[in-house]
């Protein structure tokens, strides 16, 4: 006699509820590891208001406005998608994650000409300029570096989620059954954009 | 029918591409109306930080109540926001004490 051990549910091994929990754990941690850097930043700011202001004369307000468009804009394609993608519609989710992924593009591209800029001014830590500022205006500037990098970074890393999802949706591996991970990379991607919400005030609106 | 034993009893609401426009929409007004505040207001000094982060903070609800869905999600989402906060609010009290005490 054979005796089979069957899971109960065997071939079901998709938990749409704990996907999207381990998410959100996820997420909150990246809303502790950014907001332990806005402390660092209010800390500095308020022990040199003046630096800060000045500094911040430096970075272009239009440009930092275009970029949270940008950023909005991709955030509803992403979220469309999604109701893409419960109305069976596999074709209209892929092309609005398309569009998300071409405005992250746009994003980086606008940051990369933002950054060269200061760059070129000789702005980066340690360079010359950068050397002969203030002590407030260094701060404000390793702080607008190393801020808007790792949510540059976090761009990326969201624009490759997006790209794997949008492959698994061709497969047909996601589905008007089985979208949690597309749910999850577009939760990913509101988090990019809940960042710059931030960002966007409190280094280019400082007057 | 079928015989899925996990049912996903949170994925019922589909939200409206409507309801995402409008999202969007409000989103976009609002940022216009802290960059103008911002170029326009310059006199006002701490007025204008403190609006450009009340500005903020609502645009960051919407993001996460509409576009992350949690308006509609189990409460429980909602509360370990609260938690998140709390948290927050925490370290960011004791390091004030800190730095007002030295």
């Amino acid at each position: 006699m054979e005796h089979t051990f069957v899971l109960p549910n065997s071939g079901h091994n998709y938990d749409a509820k704990a996907s999207k929990m381990g998410m959100w754990l996820f997420l909150y941690t990246e809303l502790l590891l950014f907001g332990g850097l806005f402390i660092v930043y209010m800390v500095y700011r308020s022990m040199n208001p003046d630096a800060f202001l000045q500094a911040s004369l430096n970075l272009n307000v239009w440009m930092g406005t275009i970029n949270t468009v940008v950023l909005l804009t991709s955030s509803m394609t992403v979220a469309m998608s999604i109701t893409a993608i419960q109305l069976g519609n596999s074709k209209l989710s892929l092309q609005l994650l398309l569009l998300t992924i071409l405005a992250s593009i746009i994003f980086l591209i606008i940051k990369y000409f933002e950054w060269g800029a200061k760059i070129e001014h000789g702005l980066w830590p340690g360079m010359e300029h950068f050397l002969s500022l203030s002590n407030g205006e260094q701060l404000y500037f390793y702080l607008y570096f190393f801020m808007t990098g790792l949510h540059g970074l976090h761009v990326i890393v969201g624009a490759i989620f997006i790209i794997v999802v949008m492959n698994k949706i061709k497969n047909k591996k996601i589905n008007k059954d089985r979208y949690q991970l597309l749910e999850n990379s577009g939760l990913y991607w509101h988090l990019v954009d809940l960042i710059w919400i931030y960002l966007f005030p409190l280094f280019y609106l400082i007057h | 029918m079928s015989n899925n034993t996990i049912t996903n009893d949170d994925h019922h609401h589909i939200t409206s591409y409507a309801e995402h426009f409008g999202t969007w929409v409000s989103l976009i007004l609002l940022t216009f109306m802290t960059v103008f505040i911002s170029v326009f207001g310059a006199d006002l000094n701490t007025l204008t930080v403190a609006t450009a982060l009340f500005i903020a903070s609502v645009k960051a609800l919407i993001v996460a109540y509409y576009f992350m869905h949690l308006k509609y999600d189990p409460k429980l989402y909602r509360v370990m926001i609260l938690v998140v906060m709390a948290l927050f609010t925490v370290f960011l009290i004791m390091l004030t004490i800190d730095y007002l005490t030295r």
